[in-house]
């Protein structure tokens, strides 16, 4: 067990600190504007809750957190299955597992802007590979004029950039799934849905919660790579939370309703997680729990 | 249950130099407790393997009786296994996990629970049957581990990879006599694999002594005592193991340095090893024999008022170790008494009939 | 073993899968290698005339290779400062417990949930409160807010995979925390350090919205002087492309350099 020792709190001193400057200072800034108006840095006028109700009230707003939660729920559901299957396929051992790892990664590493600027040049119907080899089948594609298209080649690009996250951690956690289970499913006549349902999937559960959360965290979040690849567009059919927040504060300097806005959205985003978390925790009660029967 | 049968089995990893087992002729019959008894490295997980079907052999044939399963892979084998952990479904019952071999084979509902109900009945788990296996004590969870072995009923053999590891040394042996109750009442082909010689000789009708990836000796566990078919076997038994002493025969008896220990009949002249058990000897200050100098006495336990424990004493350069009244000091000048009747000798590591013949 | 390589399906789903991550990457290789007037002509899926001027303009112009320099300091530093400080962090949270400690996990869990973009002004104004704005340190600074928590609890996961019974080792034989921690404790944690660094360096190099928003002209990173190419002369697709090309390779040098512990991290499952 874990001893008792506040001494601990030493250890996390330094962590605190840091989180706190980056964290703590700049959300009271956005707290306290979201309940001002503020004319310039100097002029402002304490209004309550009016920002938050013009938010909530706002068609932009929620046509944007639509979008966006039909985009984090369409990203999940491709996503995690597909990270799943490549990351059963991966070699366990020897020198080729480093380097699959290492061709895994790559797309993570890319800076995002750059992943916007890839499939913006492997997609766009005149230059690129994709958009020009679809046309010339005979379909009529065309990202920056259909809002269809635009979605498509949005997940696409979302698929190629984040699946590798979700390989990754499920490889980390079939790694760790002793030989013995394998063998012993095997001995009981199991089949391979069987030894995925029992076998692999208990075993994975909690690097699912975490390649989940994150997935989900940051799909909540994206910016950079449709601000690059779409825009926004066609008309704001791609246009998500942050890219409507970053135009309001930086593009028109509506301080107080751009920080009510961050309020919020942030609340949607810790809402949603906690709700991911308890549902994935919920389900592990009901299908074995000691009562569960 | 099956007869299990090896002739000239070998293994060898792909790409080794050496066979991790060669020359394995080994035969159970259905029915038989058995146990491999070896130390780590000496081939017994691979034997284990062979016979689930995990690894093939690269020579000889393995069969279930008669019916050669060589090529066969493990889940047609009808071989279970319990492992050194236990190995449970995170998200089933211990009824769930129970049936789960016998629906993977066709078995009805019904009657895969009705069989799971039975078996769990056998090994005490009724109680537990809804609860989530996982998450039971380890001795239970052991327990479950064999339950699901033994639920087909046309099992050939159960692997048992020592099974004990997990749980506490205190209930080691309740877990142990559950599993010999349970082989004994529904007539079990096991093999249990051990490192701890007093669970195999405790657990099994028959030991085989695995060494080097080979078999030395098969026996029953009083005739590996008492008779080991090799000096190896002598010393691996036994705690302290059988005293083996260089020694020569000349002229019709056993010759330790300059001294005489015993006669020896029917073996021809020339160098051997003497083996006895510590308590088939005894170093006395008055009695005839070899002259031994008594290095330390250790007392183990009292019986009869006197205390008994064992004796290490020098002859010649070469340890003695007896199990006797300790009567002696450390410096005392003794003679080392054997019963030759039981003497065993050895010859390049092998035991030589004679004397046993001998004695007959 | 022959039940692992049954339970396996063919590799064809690996090697699609690596296609589909290659061929974009591949067509920002051509169009890197060709001159605007070949990308904007008849498309060709092997380009026929290959050019190495668009990598010459980036080589040739301290705009482009300088922001290099200021994106890997700022990097390099953020990871530095978030493993420093997760470390011994970490190392509370596996090994005591204290006041408030749930509740401070799941804080700063919650940091990693806050959008950049929410914070984009409050950062802005803070920097350049305290004169931080525009260097290095200020990205790093803010970078922090998602890649301490990160560290903190993938840290977190390796050293509660330490047995206790080593911490209690070494109090036995007398050694000081220092030596405990750093020649004992930390080699058996290597891979989830490789793996922490995998991460801190991943974050903090690809993010655009904080390193546009804190750094000026002085200290101007190479993400934003590719969307400000975009902007500034229309459609150089070839020099974009070509640094674009040239901001993979950090990544892929930091991951081919750890891949051996970053194997043997992942292996261990406790990311």
């Amino acid at each position: 067990m874990r001893r008792w020792d506040n001494r601990a709190w030493l250890g996390v001193l330094p962590v605190v600190l840091i989180v706190a400057f980056s964290a703590v200072v700049p959300l009271m800034t956005v707290v306290n504007y979201s309940v001002q108006d503020i004319f310039d840095l100097n002029n402002r006028l304490f209004v309550g809750f009016e920002w938050y109700r013009d938010t909530l009230r706002d068609p932009r707003f929620l046509e944007a957190l639509l979008r966006q939660l039909g985009f984090s729920a369409l990203v999940l559901a491709i996503e995690i299955p597909l990270g799943i299957l490549v990351a059963r396929n991966l070699p366990r051992r020897g020198a080729s597992a480093g380097v699959w790892l290492v061709v895994l990664a790559i797309p993570l590493l890319i800076p995002w802007n750059v992943v916007g600027t890839i499939w913006q040049m492997f997609a766009r119907p005149d230059i690129g590979l994709l958009g020009a080899g679809v046309n010339a089948l005979g379909l009529d594609f065309n990202f920056t004029a259909d809002p269809v298209d635009a979605w498509i080649v949005l997940l696409m690009m979302d698929v190629w950039h984040w699946t590798s996250l979700v390989a990754l951690l499920a490889y980390a956690g079939l790694a760790a799934i002793p030989e013995p289970y394998y063998q012993a499913a095997e001995l009981d006549g199991a089949g391979r849905w069987q030894v995925f349902r029992h076998v692999e999937l208990p075993g994975l559960k909690p690097v699912l919660l975490i390649a989940g959360l994150l997935r989900l965290m940051d799909s909540l979040m994206i910016y950079t790579e449709p601000f690059v690849l779409t825009g926004g567009g066609p008309g704001s059919s791609t246009t998500f939370l942050s890219q409507h927040l970053t135009t309001m504060a930086v593009g028109q300097f509506d301080l107080g309703p751009a920080a009510a806005f961050s309020v919020l959205y942030f609340l949607v985003i810790l809402l949603l997680c906690w709700l991911f978390y308890t549902a994935v925790m919920r389900s592990e009660d009901v299908e074995g729990g000691p009562g569960g029967h | 249950m099956a007869e299990i049968r090896l002739d000239d089995v070998a293994h060898r990893y792909p790409g080794a130099a050496a066979d991790t087992l060669s020359g394995v002729n080994l035969v159970i019959p259905a029915g038989e407790a058995h146990a491999l008894l070896g130390g780590s490295g000496a081939g017994k997980t691979t034997l284990v393997n062979l016979l689930s079907g995990l690894q093939p052999p690269s020579a000889g044939t393995l069969s279930f009786d008669g019916v050669d399963v060589g090529s066969l892979p493990p889940r047609d084998r009808r071989v279970a296994q319990v492992f050194q952990f236990p190995v449970l479904y995170q998200s089933m019952t211990v009824a769930e996990v129970l049936a789960f071999p016998l629906r993977n084979r066709g078995w009805k509902r019904a009657a895969a629970r009705e069989r799971a109900r039975d078996i769990a009945g056998r090994l005490d788990l009724t109680r537990w049957l809804d609860a989530r296996a996982a998450a039971l004590p380890l001795f239970q969870q052991q327990l479950v581990g064999i339950g699901r072995a033994l639920v087909r009923p046309d099992i050939a053999l159960v692997l048992l990879d020592e099974p004990l590891t997990a749980v506490e040394p205190a209930t080691k042996w309740q877990l142990r006599r559950a599993i010999r109750d349970v082989q004994r009442e529904l007539g079990a082909t096991m093999v249990y694999v051990t490192h701890d010689q007093t669970e195999a000789m405790t657990f099994a009708d028959r030991i085989s002594v695995v060494h080097d990836g080979r078999i030395l000796q098969t026996d029953t566990p009083e005739a590996l005592y008492n008779r080991p078919a090799h000096e190896h076997v002598a010393h691996f038994i036994g705690s302290p193991g059988m005293n083996l002493l260089q020694a020569t025969v000349a002229g019709g008896t056993f010759r330790v340095g300059d001294q005489t220990v015993a006669a020896a009949r029917d073996l021809g002249d020339g160098p051997c090893t003497l083996g006895f058990r510590p308590e088939w000897a005894a170093l006395d200050r008055d009695g005839a024999g070899p002259v031994a100098t008594v290095r330390g006495a250790r007392v183990l336990g009292v019986e009869a008022h006197r205390p008994v424990g064992i004796v290490t004493a020098d002859l010649g350069g070469q340890t003695v170790r007896t199990r006797q009244i300790i009567d002696v000091e450390p410096g005392d000048r003794v003679a080392l008494r054997v019963d030759p009747a039981r003497l065993v000798a050895f010859r390049d590591g092998v035991r030589v009939a004679t004397v046993e013949a001998a004695r007959a | 073993m022959g039940t692992e390589a049954k339970r396996r399906q063919p590799r064809w789903l690996l090697y699609g899968y690596c296609l589909y991550l290659a061929l974009p990457i591949y067509w920002l290789a051509t169009m890197a290698l060709q001159s605007n007037q070949d990308i904007v002509g008849d498309l060709e899926i092997v380009p026929s005339r290959l050019t190495l001027a668009n990598f010459a303009e980036i080589v040739g112009n301290p705009v482009w290779y300088s922001a290099f320099g200021h994106s890997l300091s700022y990097v390099i530093l953020n990871t530095l400062i978030s493993v420093t400080v997760a470390l011994p962090a970490a190392y509370a949270f596996s090994r005591y417990r204290f006041v408030g400690d749930k509740h401070l996990f799941f804080w700063l869990l919650t940091n990693r949930m806050a959008p950049p973009a929410v914070f984009l002004l409050p950062f802005f104004q803070l920097y350049s409160a305290i004169g931080l704005f525009d260097t290095p340190l200020a990205v790093a600074l803010a970078h922090c807010l998602f890649t301490v928590p990160l560290a903190v609890w993938i840290l977190e996961g390796f050293m509660s995979g330490v047995p206790r019974s080593l911490d209690e080792m070494a109090r036995i034989d007398g050694h000081g925390l220092g030596y405990f921690f750093f020649r004992l404790f930390l080699p058996n944690i290597r891979g989830g350090i490789a793996v922490t660094v995998f991460f801190c360096f991943m974050f903090s190099w690809v993010e655009l919205l904080l390193a546009r928003t804190l750094t000026g002209s002085e200290t101007k990173p190479i993400v934003v002087v590719m969307t400000r190419t975009v902007s500034a002369s229309g459609l150089d697709w070839g020099v974009l492309a070509a640094a674009g090309l040239l901001t993979i390779l950090p990544g892929v040098a930091v991951v081919w350099f750890v891949r051996r512990d970053l194997v043997k991290g992942f292996a261990l499952g406790r990311v």
